[in-house]
């Protein structure tokens, strides 16, 4: 089959390609003016705010720092910088504390721009609700922090992570609920993030914890961050209900509970600790190597060095570390062990590694 | 409280945050200290070996090198600058980074968000101890 060109005449097909050609150049050229427009306009933005940050840090300094009589006011901020200025007082939020967060939170209320606060917590912008909840947090806005529940079933994550945050920072109890409630529905490998959201309400949530949750043999899940915050915090008051949870046959429980108590470091719990070592799960085993370490004297070393011939390498490198910790009997049998080539190889490997480990930062 | 420091007392504020650095140089400057500031780990070790510090205060995550690396490199220097006093500054307050930096040869460790005036006060501290030899 041939392809036939349009059957039109010679000078009607050259004008048509003429002014196409003219009418792509005209689009490109046009599309190239509109892009320089819009950087040359960034690019003055830019600029404008770096001149304000300029400005305003120098301001800031005297504001906050600065010494002699009476107090050194930061100055106008005109009206159309006031969004700028939220943001340059955002970079500070998370870096200073006492009488300087107090006049930040001046600084900020003197906006007032928190009246927009309700406004852009309902914001389709995820970002816009993410910091709204951040500055609630920062600022210590408690009159809005009521808003801020139905925030932590939002579906994009960091907006609920924000909310809790700033829940937590509040350290009102009151809002301990549903923080809880969005904790335990999180992911597992995100516990470490979620201790530190909760560690925001301080020692006096381990208390209401006890109070508030099921009963441990019923849904152990929570109980987990109980046992994980009570050793995050070093709360001696929780040791009691610790030694309950220990009992309780929840592999994830167990464990975490004797992370806690070897953080506790209480020796006389010793003989509690000591059977786990020989547990059929090794996650209990690894902790309870660690555990041993810290509660045990020189009576441990039989017991951590068996461990350290474990066939899983986090219970051996655990029971090489709780012989560390024991102090001298325990580098002496790891200093045994890694050279005696009758002991069991994975044990002899552990103990020169951990010696090694401990030669490279010239401690034990 | 009256602090008196020596004349050219010098502080490398080592921190990659420029806001906070610019802070903190900020506020050593109003008590009467000079403030070389670097913007991590590595910078931070070549003005080290270029000028004389009588204090260090960094940041502990940064690029290039972190906190825990500089105080570590810094101990391995000979005296007088391996004994230069640390203040680490850090937003994380894991414990376990906490005693690995204090382990490395940390004088004192902050977590923020930190006070401007328990800064200082913390500085002088370890000013004083070092400057008795402590």
């Amino acid at each position: 089959m041939t392809i036939r060109p349009l059957d039109l005449p010679e000078g009607l097909l050259l004008q048509i390609l003429f002014w196409a050609t003219l009418a792509l150049i005209g689009l490109v050229s046009a599309l190239v003016l509109f892009g320089a427009l819009l950087q040359a306009r960034r690019d003055r933005q830019n600029r404008h705010r770096i001149a304000c940050f300029r400005d305003w840090e120098a301001r800031l300094a005297v504001h906050l720092f600065g010494e002699g009589p009476g107090r050194h006011p930061f100055g106008e901020v005109p009206r159309r910088d006031r969004w700028l200025f939220r943001s340059f007082l955002a970079r500070y939020q998370a870096t200073l504390a006492g009488r300087e967060a107090l006049l930040l939170r001046e600084l900020y209320l003197g906006l007032g721009v928190h009246t927009s606060l309700p406004r852009r917590l309902r914001s389709r912008q995820p970002r816009t609700r993410a910091r709204a909840a951040q500055e609630i947090g920062a600022f210590r806005l408690g009159g809005y922090l009521g808003l801020l529940p139905p925030l932590l079933h939002d579906p994009v994550p960091y907006v609920a992570h924000a909310a809790a945050q700033a829940l937590t920072r509040s350290r009102d109890l009151a809002y301990a609920g549903p923080v809880m409630d969005w904790a335990i529905h999180e992911d597992t490998y995100q516990r470490e993030r979620l201790l530190r959201v909760l560690e925001g309400f301080g020692p006096e949530l381990l208390p209401w914890m006890e109070a508030h949750l099921p009963l441990p043999e019923a849904d152990p899940g929570p109980w987990v961050l109980f046992a994980l915050l009570a050793g995050s915090q070093r709360h001696r008051e929780s040791q009691p209900r610790l030694l309950d949870l220990l009992g309780i046959p929840n592999l994830d429980l167990q464990a975490s509970t004797l992370k806690a108590l070897a953080a506790l470091a209480d020796p006389t719990l010793y003989d509690r600790v000591r059977p786990l070592a020989f547990h059929e799960a090794w996650e209990i085993r690894a902790q309870a190597a660690r555990a041993l370490g810290v509660l045990g004297g020189p009576g441990a070393v039989p017991d951590l060095i068996q461990l350290t011939a474990d066939r899983v390498f986090e219970v051996r490198r655990n029971a090489a570390q709780g012989l560390a910790d024991l102090g001298h009997a325990g580098a002496a049998a790891l200093g045994w062990l890694a050279e005696d080539p009758g002991a069991d190889p994975f044990a002899r490997d552990m103990a020169r590694e951990r010696l090694e480990w401990a030669d490279e930062r010239g401690h034990q | 409280m009256t602090r008196s420091w020596p004349e050219h007392t010098r502080v490398l504020v080592v921190e990659d945050d420029f806001p906070t650095a610019r802070l903190i140089q900020a506020r050593l400057e109003m008590e009467g200290l000079e403030v070389l500031p670097a913007g991590n780990g590595v910078e931070a070790l070549d003005r080290l070996q270029r000028e004389e510090v009588d204090l260090i205060t960094t940041d502990l995550m940064m690029p290039a090198m972190n906190g825990f690396r500089l105080v570590q490199e810094v101990r391995d220097l000979p005296p007088p600058k391996g004994r230069i006093p640390i203040l680490l500054i850090s937003s994380n307050q894991n414990e376990q980074d906490m005693v690995r930096c204090l382990a490395a040869g940390a004088d004192d460790y902050m977590t923020k968000p930190i006070s401007a005036q328990v800064l200082v006060e913390r500085l002088w501290r370890l000013f004083e101890r070092s400057r008795r030899g402590g």
